[in-house]
């Protein structure tokens, strides 16, 4: 053996490929996804063969889950807002500043305008756990139905916020129901569009192969 | 562990040259681990759609010709009852599968081709003439359907090409027939 044994170190890998490698992963799933908003109600939505996606640009979506109750979330803060203004002063809500901002945050909400208030003080939460009996909606009078007058006003207010330069486009109209869901839940939310004069919406739906070309 | 060192046993008597190579594993393990945050924390697919659009019911309704119609009713346990025209009493019931709605779909739309020809249309997106079925399609879910069964039927009307489809409601002798079957 001779003397001067030569230093020998293990095996070396150089991490800095593969730290590269993760970083620029990350990037692209930064910039590429969209965080996942945060469901208060939980909808299986059909499959179907269409393949349209959905719009980056502002949705209104309302949902109808199994039981049938119906669910309202719209997109933009400022839209939200504006539109929390409005129906807090005409109706006699009584909220304060703290709470219209908690609304313009708010995910989906399911409640009718006068527990409103009880429910933007919840914690979130709470907010999860709250049995929320869903938006009212009044088939036989569409000037009491809580439902028509929300949609009404959330697009009067996304109206106003494009006059206002603060968003580009106007309200993109979704319907989003369980596949279990009754049709007739579902009739109530589409005749609740049609009389107020929202004839073209759209049905949120699942992937679906599509039949083989013959 | 990226380098297996084999460390100086006792203290190494020259410290003056520090090597400037830097271990990135921890780095490597902070990436990934954030990759993995954000691959569950977000939506990387976006749902899709399907348009529809529903009849205005203020104008005055434009009067179809009997022939052209076919009309479905989406009942109860996925069963769906089909007429022609205006003879609700030769209604058949068939399932959504495509052996059995898009057969009746496809079978009437041949029927119309061969009696009224093909209408001639610009296609809305590309501007080509293109041609297309006269045939027009009633969806009448029934109270006991679901919400499946319509994007079903209308999932039906884009397969089979179908232009002119509408959701309407039933009507009470179709309600009562409906009933007298169990959908």
């Amino acid at each position: 053996m001779p003397k001067n044994k030569p230093k020998r170190s293990g095996p070396s890998i150089d991490m800095t490929a593969m730290c590269d490698v993760a970083f620029l992963l990350l990037t692209f799933f930064m910039l590429t996804a969209k965080a996942k908003p945060q469901e208060t109600v939980v909808i299986d939505t059909p499959s179907s063969i269409s393949e349209t996606k959905l719009p980056d640009a502002g949705t209104l979506t309302i949902m109808v889950n199994k039981d049938g109750k119906v669910f309202m979330d719209m997109a933009g803060q400022h839209t939200r807002l504006s539109l929390i203004d409005d129906i807090n002063s005409r109706y006699q809500l009584g909220l304060n500043d703290q709470q219209k901002m908690k609304f313009a945050n708010l995910g989906s909400f399911g409640v009718s305008r006068a527990e409103l208030k009880r429910y933007l003080d919840l914690s979130p939460a709470d907010r999860n756990t709250y049995p929320s009996p869903g938006i009212p909606i009044d088939t036989a009078d569409i000037n009491k139905s809580e439902l028509a007058d929300w949609i009404h006003n959330a697009r009067l207010a996304q109206f106003r916020m494009k006059q206002e330069g603060k968003v580009k486009d106007e309200y993109v109209m979704i319907v989003k129901a369980d596949q279990t869901t009754p049709y007739p839940a579902v009739q109530k939310v589409i005749n609740t569009l049609t009389d107020i004069n929202v004839n073209k919406f759209n049905l949120i739906t699942s992937m679906e192969g599509g039949p083989k070309k013959e | 562990m990226a380098d297996f060192l084999n460390l100086p046993r006792g203290p190494s008597k020259r410290r003056g040259r520090m090597s400037t190579r830097m271990d990135f594993t921890p780095m490597v393990d902070l990436g990934f681990l954030l990759i993995t945050f954000f691959m569950l924390t977000t939506a990387l697919t976006r749902p899709n759609m399907m348009a529809l659009a529903m009849p205005d019911d203020k104008g005055e309704p434009e009067p179809v010709k009997r022939s052209k119609v076919l009309t479905l009713m989406l009942g109860h346990r996925n069963q769906v009852l089909w007429y022609e025209g205006q003879d609700l009493a030769q209604s058949d019931s068939t399932g959504y599968d495509a052996a059995g709605l898009r057969k009746v779909i496809l079978a009437k739309k041949e029927k119309v081709d061969r009696q009224w020809g093909q209408q001639t249309y610009m296609d809305g997106k590309t501007g080509a003439l293109t041609k297309g079925s006269y045939l027009n399609v009633i969806l009448k879910p029934g109270p006991h359907s679901s919400y499946k069964n319509l994007v079903d039927a209308l999932d039906e009307m884009a397969i089979c090409g179908v232009r002119y489809y509408c959701i309407v409601d039933l009507t009470p002798p179709e309600q009562a027939y409906m009933a007298s079957l169990g959908l």
